[in-house]
């Protein structure tokens, strides 16, 4: 009886310790690109920060802004400066959670859709938004991709007139992240 | 009056060449940008982590010298190398400059080392961009 209790005890222990772990990562990559006839624009940010616990089905993720790198010095300086205001909104977040959980097994090897249901925070606006994510886990790592677009216009961020045909009116954003388990 | 036109001429071109150059401006060079302010890995994560406007307000767009012990070297997709010194809970991450030369890519966890880079704020670590190390 004791050593039954015991065993189911251990099984209950084990159980909450793989449900309570979360994942996370500090290196997912998210790109932009904003592409016009007369003009291609990308950047890249090596440094977003996701995190995951499947146990709420909680997906949180985080850029910094002035963190993206561009090939022309100056559309980096317009990009803080005139359109993302980078030193008073310094980051962009999306905060949501899967709504299709049963279609979607951490702990299991395989490739799945997450569908994300949340808010999207930039530029000092935030914004309902809907993301699916490609999810890849294996051998306990889970990977993350996920493509979705961003009018600047839905974040209050003005394009001039003068430059609108060299800026798209809706933004291709990527995002690439391998998740590993939060030790702490 | 020919005068007026070759004086407005010449000032078209000096607007578009000086267009030019802003369009091509370089970024900042890294390697000999002036350091602003001088702290320890452990004391900027701190300081962001008890107050994130305060440390924005003071650290944001500053090049900073950080120093610290390795808690662990990744690549970056592109090839790139990105150093997390120990502080808090996740460190205060540099990425190398891919515009700038580097001595060395290679860093073993747990040596000592010390960057200068331009501190893009507070995400779950303090980040640093576009660093170099320093001596």
């Amino acid at each position: 009886m004791l050593k039954g209790s015991f065993v189911l005890l251990i099984a209950l222990f084990i159980g909450v310790q793989a449900f309570a772990q979360k994942f996370f990562t500090k290196d997912a990559k998210v790109t932009f690109k904003s592409e016009t006839p007369i003009e291609k624009i990308d950047a890249t940010n090596n440094s977003g920060t996701i995190v995951l616990d499947p146990a709420t089905n909680r997906v949180e993720c985080k850029v910094l802004i002035k963190n993206f790198l561009f090939e022309k010095a100056l559309m980096q300086e317009h990009f803080n400066e005139n359109y993302m205001e980078s030193t008073q909104f310094p980051n962009a977040t999306f905060k949501g959670n899967i709504t299709n959980p049963t279609e979607v097994n951490f702990a299991k090897d395989g490739a799945y859709t997450a569908k994300l249901s949340g808010t999207m925070n930039m530029h000092g606006v935030e914004k309902p938004a809907n993301i699916i994510g490609k999810v890849t886990v294996k051998g306990g790592i889970i990977s993350i991709h996920a493509d979705f677009a961003v009018s600047a216009a839905d974040y209050n961020i003005p394009i001039p007139s003068v430059v609108s045909d060299k800026i798209a009116k809706s933004i291709d954003v990527k995002v690439d992240g391998t998740l590993k388990p939060m030790s702490k | 009056m020919k005068r007026i036109l070759w004086i407005v001429l010449g000032l078209a071109l000096m607007g578009g060449a000086y267009g030019v150059y802003l369009y091509n401006k370089p970024h900042k060079n890294m390697t000999n940008a002036v350091v602003d302010q001088k702290i320890t890995a452990q004391e900027l994560y701190e300081a962001f982590n008890n107050d994130e406007a305060a440390s924005n307000a003071r650290y944001l767009d500053k090049t900073i010298a950080v120093s610290g012990q390795v808690k662990e070297v990744t690549q970056t997709p592109e090839g790139g190398t990105k150093i997390t010194l120990e502080a808090g809970d996740f460190g205060v991450s540099c990425e190398l400059d891919p515009l700038s030369k580097h001595a060395r890519t290679t860093f073993q966890a747990g040596e000592n080392v010390s960057f200068k880079g331009i501190c893009a704020g507070y995400n779950l670590d303090v980040q640093l961009a576009r660093c170099v190390e320093i001596k």
